[in-house]
């Protein structure tokens, strides 16, 4: 995003508009900036509607790869055009009562880097891609990091694409149930050492009885389960058991 | 997305906060669900809710979504989400949806004991959890708990820190009602499963600095 600085008249309604703390004052105090280095084209600075001299704009060159990445992962109104998909991007366990992506024995791990509010380069995705390429822990395919990351099995980003800045981007993982220790003991010192926050969710199937027994199995481990979560009730058509 | 997941808060201000989303699979039902979309719809409006939008169209209904336009556009779409507030209207609908038989994915996002309880009440088995584990990493960068009660409310993370405590301010000098402070604060949110109801109720309850 950018401000037409010839427009602007330096009121600064839009300020309190970025979550990230991109538009300031500019030095002389007249009109208002963004630091584009550090901007992720939301576009919720323009959204608003606050700007009594419409210069707020989105300029060509977002749209052009690679910083067209930006958009794509931040306003959720941008498709990720090699899915489709709007949003983050990824279907994960909502439709998982028809696709069947999470089985029983298995279980998905979401990491939401970025979320909330604090937005994150591709580096700090690729500490956790690498360390989980060299486990060999598959990462879902059907998720719009997959498509930016090198094709030899490393979970290293293209280099076009490691230093951009984006919202939030979800890092999709499945594994075999008997594989979550090693790989909570192997993430979670990764997760202390990167510049950025990430939200994390587990996706898993209730048992027969209605129960969750992996709640148990986290708590052991350590983790605390928050009391409230998203779950798929079981309506969608042939389901998947 | 994790979207309505990781919405932050105590058990007693979670329990009126429900979403519900109905959501197409790519390669089983994703081609032409419009008439099954508008049906969801209607049912949604059938009982009290807080909030629904369209990124598509960049609002939300508190925001001014014009309903019959969002309603044509779910012929190009492949989900619908809302926010209810009350219990009582997430039975009535998930009710509704099964009689239906749809076929869609459902899934609603509460307090877990609670959802569990209202599939109960109305047949459903719940077959998916996605449980939220928390925030890690570099925690120093996020503001105090009461803002990220606020700002978690929107799934795409759209809301930010400042705006919020900005309209808490005004709130506590009396320029602003805690309901037009949620109503400023949700504007960004455009899926519009920002719960309006329960800002206002956190706002009120905000610590005094």
């Amino acid at each position: 995003m950018r401000i037409d600085t010839t427009k602007c008249i330096g009121c600064g309604k839009c300020v309190q508009y970025c979550m990230l703390k991109c538009i300031k004052k500019s030095g002389t105090g007249k009109t208002c900036v963004i630091d584009e280095e550090e901007c992720v084209d939301c576009g919720v600075c323009k959204r608003a509607q606050v700007c009594p001299a419409d210069a707020i704009f989105m300029p060509d060159e977002c749209f052009e790869y690679p910083r067209a990445i930006r958009m794509q992962f931040s306003d959720p109104g941008v498709q990720h055009p090699n899915l489709k998909a709007w949003g983050r991007g990824t279907e994960e366990a909502k439709t998982n009562d028809v696709t069947g992506k999470f089985s029983r024995g298995e279980y998905g791990l979401l990491l939401e880097f970025g979320r909330p509010c604090t937005g994150t380069r591709l580096t700090e995705v690729e500490k956790v891609t690498v360390a989980m390429s060299a486990l060999k822990i598959p990462i879902i395919k059907d998720n719009p990091l997959y498509g930016l990351l090198k094709e030899d099995g490393s979970g290293r980003f293209k280099e076009e694409f490691v230093h951009e800045k984006v919202l939030s981007a979800i890092l999709e993982l499945n594994m075999k149930e008997d594989e979550l220790e090693t790989i909570m003991k192997t993430l979670m010192p990764i997760l202390d050492t990167v510049d950025t926050v990430v939200s994390v969710g587990l996706v898993t199937r209730f048992a027969e009885d209605g129960s969750l027994p992996v709640a148990d199995k986290l708590n052991n481990m350590g983790f605390t389960v928050r009391p409230n979560a998203k779950i798929n009730v079981g309506l969608g058509r042939p389901l998947m058991d | 997305m994790s979207h309505s997941l990781h919405r932050y808060g105590t058990e007693e201000d979670l329990k009126n906060d429900f979403c519900m989303y109905a959501r197409c699979a790519k390669g089983v039902n994703r081609d032409h669900p419009g008439e099954k979309l508008k049906k969801i719809l209607d049912i949604y409006q059938s009982v009290h809710f807080v909030n629904f939008g369209s990124s598509h169209a960049g609002r939300s209904y508190i925001n001014g979504l014009d309903i019959e336009e969002y309603r044509k556009s779910l012929d190009h779409s492949y989900g619908i989400i809302i926010n209810f507030s009350e219990r009582e209207a997430v039975k009535n609908v998930l009710a509704r949806l099964k009689e239906e038989d749809l076929g869609i994915s459902i899934v609603v996002s509460g307090l877990i004991d609670e959802v569990r309880s209202i599939c109960s009440e109305v047949g459903l088995k719940p077959h998916t959890a996605t449980l939220s584990l928390g925030i890690f990493g570099k925690k120093e960068k996020l503001p105090d708990d009461h803002v990220i009660k606020l700002i978690t409310m929107c799934g795409h993370s759209l809301i930010g820190a400042p705006l919020v405590e900005n309209c808490c301010e005004k709130v506590r000098k009396g320029t602003m009602t805690a309901e037009e402070a949620a109503d400023v604060i949700a504007r960004p949110c455009t899926c519009g499963i920002f719960n309006v109801v329960r800002c206002a109720e956190l706002i009120r309850k905000q610590p005094a600095e």
